[in-house]
């Protein structure tokens, strides 16, 4: 009972401060988000207004258009990011010369602060000044200019993100793969298994769940990405770019719009759980059902 | 580099030589003022600019000297100045004694009651008065940040034109005066209508191709996902087409469309935009990705033979040459205009350009008002301008125009001062409305769109009259 007690006690700071700086301000966002509240206005008090912004949400292009282009962003940063990392990884498990290096080298990124990363890869891709559009005219003649071309924007920041996070995942899916047991491996190469076989049918469902919350991660820091990208395009060309994160960001500081950029805020959230849940009830639950 | 070595020089000499260089009387007034403030630590937020930067490095610690108050200056970047400032103010949190207040903002600021009247703090604390420091000393400048009634809310720190640059060094150069006389008939000059502009831009730009030069006609602050794109229209293309204050009518219900009695969209505001594309798609690739940096940054490594560029860079590109290669080759003028509009901004009913600039202001939110007050009067003395004025290219006070060594840089920077003190009252700060940032980011997304070629200038601007009026009115200003 005392030792209970004293794990409360223990605990109560934390969760004071979870409390305070994680629970307060969601529920702030949540009221404010039923609200119209522009401090800049001929009113700037707080006013009612029910389910005013949610209706306006549904018919918002701008944010429509911010959601779509985020979904693709992270599908392709997060599937590539997935498969690089894991081909990384299984290299990374064999022995090769200077592996503690390139190891070493290959982790970099993950140590840059994102707003970093957007100044280095802006600098690099500046049309006909940057290192990249550079040698891909003077070397293939591809004209890049990430100024006036969506495709090369948007491909860019997708390179940038998976540049900076794939780190990361290789990390993570060397950790499964290091605590996975030889025995299975053997028995499935003793009777016959191929490569993809074993990779199919042992690998993967013996690290899913390494894979899982690497996705959980990578999805959820994807969904709101701004640094990099204020940084690289500025959500341009024009809203090209422009993810649901960038498009928060506008709204409520710019814009001043905290009561819609609030309820932005909440349908986002909203989003991202569920996309967690689907992921969870199509990867893992079927298989902690088996179990 | 060189304004960092100036001001590394600068702060060694001054700091110093501080208590030398006020002893004539004024040293004494700042420590007895100073005293009941011993080891207070006052905060500011500014842009990590070159004259915030003289701030930080050598007038924040030349006060620390002579006053012992300790003065704590964040630079840091545009957009995370004012997050930081107006998180703060409204908050009312105290993190910061001072805040750099850009002229755009400042009616957001005063509409929102953010700012001290330092005219009316300084008159209720004579205490505090500093005997160097006056407001009549400032440049018309200044009275952006005065209210109706001549208070003043900031101490103006930084002020510039966005001039016309052009390279004195290819426009005086015998072989291409020929070749361009051959071509259009007439010298070569800088502009002063656009349609002359527009030739000289395509001369250079061809001329730049055919000798397999990095070299381009013309500057463009044309980013595709950033409001300086927007900025360099509305303040620096459209007035010089006779489109003023964004072409909404405060005078008229805040209209923007012509409709409805506003000239955002109207034909000189279709021409504007249809000009300046023009000349974006003759400028240095980068255009489409260039702010005002990138701006100043193709002309200082000389890949565009002229071009609108704030004054703040137009300060380095002509006399830094550990970063411009221009250097001594940079001539100013004033911007070409359309029929009627010099007429107009001599009149004082119109203005030809942009006058930027920015001030140090106190919030109400401020916990050590009177310390900062003394700070505020420190960088606001004539005494203190004219070094200032050379290590970071700005001109807040009068009195600084005929420092000697005010007047020398003067002639290093193509005669740029003279240009702010003879004809700075042509130009003008953004329009007074308390609603800057909300107006602009409704339109500039379709902004965007005209630059990417979505939608032509004329439907685009129809577009924008008609967001901005959506927007004034959800804002209550627009009945």
């Amino acid at each position: 009972m005392q030792s209970k007690r004293l794990g409360w006690i223990l605990l109560a700071p934390t969760l004071a401060i979870l409390f305070l700086f994680g629970v307060v301000p969601f529920f702030y966002v949540v009221y404010v988000s039923f609200h119209s509240w522009n401090p800049f206005a001929v009113n700037p008090e707080m006013i009612f207004n029910g389910a005013d912004n949610f209706r306006q949400i549904v018919f918002d292009q701008a944010f429509l258009n911010s959601v779509g282009v985020t979904v693709m962003f992270v599908f392709f940063a997060v599937v590539s990011e997935l498969i690089l990392g894991y081909f990384l990884a299984q290299a990374f498990m064999r022995d090769f010369p200077g592996k503690a290096i390139f190891r070493t080298i290959h982790t970099l990124p993950l140590i840059m602060a994102p707003i970093i990363v957007g100044s280095v890869w802006k600098l690099m891709t500046t049309p006909s000044i940057g290192i990249i559009p550079h040698y891909l005219d003077e070397w293939f003649g591809i004209t890049m200019n990430i100024g006036t071309s969506v495709p090369a924007a948007f491909a860019t920041i997708v390179i940038m993100d998976i540049w900076h996070w794939t780190p990361l995942v290789t990390l993570t899916l060397i950790a499964a793969l290091v605590s996975l047991p030889p025995d299975p491996f053997e028995q499935a190469q003793i009777d016959g298994a191929g490569k993809r076989q074993i990779f199919w049918h042992i690998t993967l469902p013996m690290i899913a769940p390494a894979v899982v919350a690497t996705v959980f991660i990578r999805l959820m820091d994807a969904l709101r990405t701004v640094d990099e990208v204020w940084m690289l395009t500025g959500g341009g060309p024009g809203s090209a770019t422009r993810f649901v994160g960038v498009h928060i960001f506008k709204e409520v500081f710019p814009k001043t719009n905290y009561g819609y950029g609030s309820t932005i805020s909440v349908i986002v959230l909203y989003l991202t759980i569920v996309t967690c849940w689907l992921l969870y009830v199509t990867m893992l639950a079927p298989r902690n059902k088996r179990d | 580099m060189r304004i960092i070595s100036l001001m590394g020089a600068s702060a060694l000499a001054l700091a110093a030589g501080t208590v030398i260089a006020f002893a004539g009387g004024h040293a004494e007034f700042w420590k007895k003022a100073a005293e009941p403030f011993q080891g207070v630590t006052i905060r500011g937020v500014t842009e990590s600019s070159p004259p915030s930067l003289y701030i930080r490095e050598v007038l924040a610690p030349e006060f620390e000297a002579l006053t012992g108050i300790r003065v704590d200056v964040e630079t840091t970047s545009w957009d995370q100045m004012f997050d930081k400032g107006i998180k703060d103010m409204e908050a009312g949190t105290g993190i910061y004694d001072m805040v750099y207040i850009e002229q755009d903002i400042i009616y957001s600021y005063l509409a929102r009651d953010f700012l001290t009247n330092l005219s009316g703090f300084l008159a209720d604390n004579p205490e505090l008065q500093a005997p160097t420091y006056d407001e009549a000393n400032f440049t018309t400048f200044a009275d952006y940040f005065k209210d109706d009634d001549g208070n003043l809310y900031g101490v103006p720190m930084e002020a510039f034109l966005k001039v016309y640059l052009y390279r004195k060094d290819l426009f005086a150069d015998p072989d291409i005066q020929a070749a361009f006389k051959a071509k259009a008939g007439r010298d070569l000059v800088p502009a002063t209508t656009h349609a002359e502009y527009a030739e000289i831009a395509q001369f250079f730009t061809d001329y730049g191709q055919e000798n397999d030069l990095k070299l381009w006609g013309t500057t463009a602050q044309a980013h595709t996902g950033h409001v300086a794109s927007w900025y360099e229209y509305f303040e620096s293309v459209a007035p010089t087409f006779g489109v003023y204050n964004w072409g909404i009518d405060a005078g008229n219900n805040f209209s923007a469309s012509t409709a409805n009695g506003g000239t955002m969209n109207g034909p000189e505001a279709v021409a504007a935009m249809e000009w300046w594309l023009s000349m974006r798609d003759i400028a240095p690739p980068e255009a489409p990705a260039s702010t005002w940096t990138e701006v100043g940054t193709t002309f200082g490594a000389g890949r565009a033979a002229q071009g609108l560029v704030y004054g703040e860079n137009a300060g380095w590109i002509a006399a830094d040459e550990t970063k411009s290669l221009v250097v001594g080759k940079v001539g100013v003028a004033l911007p070409p205009l359309a029929d009627g509009v010099m007429a107009a901004a001599e009149s004082g009913d119109g203005y030809i350009g942009y006058y930027d600039g920015g001030a140090f202001g106190m919030p109400h939110s401020s916990k050590n008002k009177a310390a900062t007050a003394l700070f505020l009067q420190y960088i606001g003395q004539n005494e203190v301008q004219p070094d200032w004025a050379v290590a970071a290219p700005r001109v807040t006070n009068t009195a600084t125009y005929d420092d000697p060594k005010v007047v020398a840089f003067n002639e290093e920077l193509g005669g740029y001062y003279d240009l702010i003190k003879d004809k700075g009252y042509l130009f003008a700060g953004a329009p007074a409305y308390p609603f800057h940032a909300q107006v602009r980011e409704a339109t500039a997304p379709i902004f965007y769109q005209i630059l990417l070629g979505d939608l032509s200038p004329q439907d685009g601007l129809d577009q924008m009259a008609a967001a901005a009026e959506a927007t004034l009115s959800e804002l209550g200003y627009r009945q």
